[in-house]
């Protein structure tokens, strides 16, 4: 994959470089502001690109504004965003409109390195990447509790995988139960939830994660 | 008795110039109001109006407060302003004119009192000696009230110049009052501007030391190359060192411990020790100062020394810790650039600190240096 990193710690942005080095990936830019990120990236636009939320100068949330802007301009370009902490409306904005080809991760997720380079590869492809700590507070914290409410133990284990974007596959290895069973419950979910089936697995989630997020 | 007599005496010739004063003073207030009815609705000429007015009644108030001293024994303090002059001024004459009055009534009481005195040298034939008799009596008495009223009237002199010219309580207190609210407002900003900072320096610093440590460990789990995982660990293990270096930085930024355990002086020193230039530390205290003061001191000493270091780039720093005059005062120079900003941050927080406490932070920075801070506080 070809990447653009885009954190304001020294220590971490040569980490990542590192890191991803080694795994095969070419790193184009690492810079340390949102600023040289954009000029990185329209340059020569990646395949995905890490941009850390808060960097100089005001250190809010200018990764953020520049992840959304390279969005807009390039949407085959995919977004992981890195955070401090789960800001939902962060996640939500992510969320909203063309919502494909991005990911949003707590900061410390990359010390959870085959977590970190699955979510780049899920980006980079095209899909979504919900930092698990993110799905739970916006499950825990939609307003739309009735339909939630009627799913199953079960059912919001499966949800909660989907929603951070996994396949189906990778959702029935992770709970240890077989792919028809994962099926089976999503089309549980959907029903109970009442999204109808759209076309292609990412477009579901993020419709069900918009859903929970609005 | 005669002490009594003399302070008599003293105050007549006080209220005998007062009442000399009184009339220059009534026709001074009498010729301002007209000098100043003219301008009162255009405010540039009632300045350029006051200000020869307000000079001619300071003049007049100082003639006074020396008139008080000197014949009245009563001390008024100089902190008046130019205004409260002006109110005395046009508030004192009918007191003087008072004092006239009394002192009219002694002369006729002395003159009435005394009269059979000079009847009786003067006219050989002596008829109405009931009538002189009582004109003396009543002489007398009206002598005896109009002493009374000189001391009285001294009296009246006093309170009134003490009111008009004296420090005004409720402003005082007032404006007492409005500091507290500023400083304790500021104080609470301080703390949270501190924590701000704590939340950063624990973000930028120590969680994403952490943060790499975690990233070093991973991809040493992930390699299948023994030497790199070799070298990786090694890393790791370095960079947890780290981790635990900046861990301590944070802590001991949050609050010094070695300032309840050892003192004033030995975090000081410890402060001096851990900069990267030369620190000298002239500590000329005896005792330990209060907790509130010392802690305010080693902040101011240790923002301005990480100040000077960051920004100054000095070959050596002084700080100087002492006591004058009742106030603590300490001062940090450095020969660096100069050219520091007292309203940055850093430094404007030590100001609210140090106002708190009711002291003063100034900063001295001229470009090029050296810098100079110094903060005094009471209560040393």
């Amino acid at each position: 994959m070809r990447v653009i990193l885009a954190e304001d710690s020294t220590l971490l942005r040569e980490g990542l470089v590192r890191l991803l080095a080694e795994e095969g990936h070419q790193v184009l830019a690492a810079v340390g502001n949102a600023e040289l990120l954009l000029k990185a990236v329209t340059e020569d636009p990646p395949d995905v690109v890490v941009a850390d939320v808060r960097m100089p100068p005001t250190h809010t949330d200018e990764g953020l504004r520049a992840a959304l802007e390279i969005r807009r301009r390039l949407p085959s370009v995919g977004v992981l965003v890195l955070s401090q902490y789960v800001e939902k409306r962060y996640a939500t904005e992510l969320l909203t409109g063309e919502s494909e080809g991005v990911g949003y991760l707590l900061k410390d997720r990359v010390v959870q390195v085959d977590e970190f380079l699955d979510a780049l590869e899920r980006v980079a492809g095209g899909r979504a990447a919900f930092d698990p700590e993110v799905v739970r507070q916006l499950l825990g914290g939609t307003t739309h509790t009735d339909p939630l409410a009627r799913l199953t133990a079960r059912e919001r284990a499966v949800l909660a995988e989907m929603a951070q974007g996994h396949t189906n596959a990778a959702i029935a290895r992770r709970l240890h139960i077989s792919q028809s069973a994962v099926e089976k419950h999503t089309n549980a979910i959907f029903d109970k939830l009442g999204l109808t089936g759209g076309e292609g697995y990412s477009r579901r989630v993020l419709a069900v994660l918009r859903y929970l997020g609005s | 008795m005669r002490d009594m007599v003399r302070r008599v005496v003293r105050c007549a010739v006080g209220l005998i110039w007062g009442a000399a004063a009184a009339v220059v003073e009534l026709l001074c207030t009498v010729l301002a109001g007209l000098v100043l009815l003219p301008v009162v609705a255009w405010p540039r000429g009632r300045r350029a109006v006051l200000r020869p007015v307000l000079a001619g009644a300071r003049r007049l108030t100082e003639l006074e407060r020396a008139r008080l001293r000197i014949w009245l024994r009563f001390h008024v303090p100089p902190v008046y302003g130019d205004t409260q002059a002006a109110g005395y001024v046009a508030g004192r004459w009918p007191l003087g004119l008072l004092g006239a009055v009394v002192m009219l009534s002694v002369a006729i009481g002395l003159g009435y009192g005394t009269s059979w005195m000079y009847l009786w040298l003067l006219v050989d034939d002596i008829r109405e000696t009931e009538a002189i008799a009582y004109t003396s009596l009543g002489g007398l008495f009206l002598l005896f009230l109009a002493v009374q009223g000189i001391l009285g009237v001294a009296e009246l002199e006093g309170k009134l110049a003490r009111r008009l010219l004296g420090p005004h309580h409720p402003e005082a207190l007032e404006r007492r009052i409005a500091e507290l609210s500023a400083s304790r407002a500021a104080v609470v900003d301080a703390v949270n501007d501190e924590r701000r900072r704590i939340e950063r320096d624990l973000h930028d610093g120590v969680q994403q030391r952490l943060v790499a440590l975690g990233m070093l460990l991973g991809r040493a789990l992930r390699s299948e190359d023994p030497d790199r995982v070799d070298r990786l660990l090694r890393q790791a293990h370095e960079e947890s060192r780290n981790a635990l270096e900046d861990l301590r930085e944070v802590a001991w930024r949050i609050y010094p411990t070695t300032l309840d355990e050892a003192g004033l002086r030995a975090a000081l020193e410890t402060v001096a020790e851990r900069a990267s230039v030369p620190v000298r530390v002239e500590y000329g205290l005896t005792g330990e100062p209060l907790r509130a003061v010392a802690t305010v001191v080693y902040f101011v000493v240790c923002e301005a020394v990480t100040n000077a270091v960051k920004h100054a780039a000095p070959s050596r720093i002084v700080v100087e810790v002492g006591s004058r005059e009742g106030a603590l005062y300490v001062s940090v120079e450095d020969d660096g650039r100069g050219g520091a900003n007292a309203s940055g941050s850093g430094l404007f927080g030590l100001a609210r600190r140090v106002a708190a406490l009711d002291g003063r932070l100034e900063v001295s920075s001229p470009p090029g240096g050296p810098t100079l801070v110094t903060a005094e506080l009471p209560c040393a």
